[in-house]
């Protein structure tokens, strides 16, 4: 990229900037309600960022499940829980801060380093039949990986409603 | 278009990009502004009423003097509403609706983006109205608002699953994501439209698509006996236009959709019939659509709210989820 500024960067720039924003506002607000919204301002320029990398199908779930679907499903539940702002102690807090600091190190590193591994060096065409081409290592290469994440989440999905019938039987 | 949309992008192809959009937000803005003037007339027609026709001739101007009034009017923010999100949660329900129309076809030639995903953009970016409702709701800090919100977010996500689902079946049947290529698959006369060969694909849509759009018979949110207004009983003035313009909005969406994945969208009906161009015929089958949906208001009662959830989860989801089956079936054994 030698044209200085292109509009991919600004692009980039400003998907970067919502997500990244996003982020940040979200740690800094007070309100739980206010942090699902700048978490889902972040899915969504998470999303922007996927469809810069010709990734179409990946992007549009990420808006379908992540910026629609759990957004709404944390409101929900934020809603009908009773959420004060609460005020912990300083001094946990910085023990906190220091703890958390290095697990978040200690994550980056490991993602990176497994992302480093994992991109290959060729460049793919990923615009043309991107869906096609997922669906066809979905069902040929990744089968198996497929078929038991969903008896995962069918099980997790039987057993929430197990654990919610329970519950019902007591009250 | 497709001119357009395949040149790199300069300023001059970003004004053309600009100038469409605003032009097709002018032709929906003026598509609502007249649904809703005949939306009135055919109930009060139904209804053995006259409907709308002091202002204007016909009555022709009474829409465009409801606008007027909700714009002048005082902007009314509650005292302990929530001040940012109550102000941002009308923004957040309406970009959507105008975003989704993005995607759709609307003959070979008039079209905005050729997505292949099409059909996932629509169903992945409309459902983040949802959000800006439920925020509205919660934001107002009004008990009827709220319940309002709730009511209408639980029943837009219910039926988004079997809406999905049953619009899985045409997109197995035309073998891709993309609406455009989805019109292709119908050509060659009307027993080619996806509606005769999803049937049950295209009747689970239907109701499942008048939920969405919160229609009688489900206009539960809405219901004014029960909850005054629904989720936007605190807004007044240009806020409110702007969530009663996003329900317009996707009124307009959903019965283009319907006319692009089922009723063929700009083929016509007789493949002899060809020589009328075929925006009309996509604006016969998109009028037709519009027409459906106003027609039942003025028929159907509302529907208990009771009901509502049983009805999408133990008879849609698993007639969707049928109608998906033997699809797949007579695909395979068939072709």
């Amino acid at each position: 990229m030698t044209a200085g500024i292109s509009g991919e960067f600004v692009a980039f720039f400003l998907l970067s900037l919502i997500t990244l924003g996003g982020a940040v506002f979200m740690l800094s607000f007070t309100r739980v309600v206010h942090m699902v919204v700048a978490l889902a301002f972040s899915f969504l320029g998470l999303a922007g960022l996927y469809v810069m990398l010709e990734a179409e199908f990946v992007a549009f779930s990420q808006v379908l499940i992540y910026a629609g679907a759990v957004s709404i499903l944390m409101l929900f539940g934020i809603m009908l829980t009773r959420h004060d702002v609460d005020e912990e102690e300083q001094d946990r807090r910085r023990r906190h801060r220091t703890f958390a600091f290095v697990a978040v190190l200690a994550l980056f590193v490991a993602l990176f380093k497994g992302i480093v591994a994992l991109v290959p060096a060729g460049e793919g065409k990923l615009a043309e039949a991107n869906t096609l081409e997922i669906g066809k290592a979905l069902f040929t290469k990744y089968v198996i990986p497929f078929e038991l994440v969903s008896v995962l989440l069918l099980v997790a999905l039987v057993g929430a409603i197990v654990l919610a019938r329970k519950e019902g039987h007591d009250a | 278009m497709a001119h357009w949309l395949s040149q790199p992008l300069s300023w001059t192809t970003a004004a053309v990009f600009l100038a469409s959009a605003v032009a097709m937000l002018l032709v929906v803005l003026l598509f609502v502004t007249y649904a809703i003037y005949f939306e009135r007339k055919v109930i009060g027609w139904i209804q053995l009423r006259r409907g709308p026709n002091r202002v204007g001739p016909y009555g022709l101007l009474q829409s465009v003097a409801d606008v007027l009034k909700l714009l002048v009017k005082e902007d009314v923010i509650p005292d302990r509403a929530d001040r940012t999100l109550f102000i941002l949660a009308p923004v957040i329900a309406f970009v959507p609706a105008f975003a989704v129309l993005a995607v759709l076809p609307f003959t070979e030639t008039l079209h905005f983006a050729d997505l292949g995903v099409g059909l996932l953009y629509y169903v992945a970016v409309s459902g983040i109205t949802t959000l800006g409702i439920l925020l509205g709701g919660w934001a107002s800090n009004n008990k009827y608002a709220l319940l309002g919100g709730m009511r209408s977010v639980a029943q837009m996500i219910s039926y988004e699953i079997p809406l999905v689902i049953s619009v899985i079946g045409v997109v197995l049947l035309a073998g891709s994501l993309n609406l455009k290529e989805i019109v292709a698959a119908q050509s060659g006369g009307f027993w080619n439209w996806f509606f005769l060969k999803q049937i049950l694909g295209f009747a689970v849509f239907v109701v499942a698509a008048l939920a969405e759009l919160n229609r009688t018979p489900f206009d539960l949110p809405e219901a004014e006996s029960e909850l005054v207004a629904g989720y936007h009983v605190e807004y007044s003035g240009f806020r409110f236009a702007f969530f009663m313009l996003a329900e317009y909005v996707y009124v307009f969406a959903m019965s283009a959709l319907a006319t692009v994945l089922f009723l063929g969208g700009w083929h016509p009906p007789i493949e002899s019939l060809g020589f009328v161009p075929g925006l009309v015929w996509f604006a016969l089958k998109f009028a037709f659509c519009v027409f459906f949906l106003f027609w039942l208001r003025a028929t159907m009662p509302r529907v208990r709210v009771d009901q509502l959830m049983t009805f999408a989860w133990k008879v849609l989801l698993p007639l969707a989820l049928l109608n998906l089956f033997l699809t797949a079936l007579v695909k395979e054994l068939v072709a």
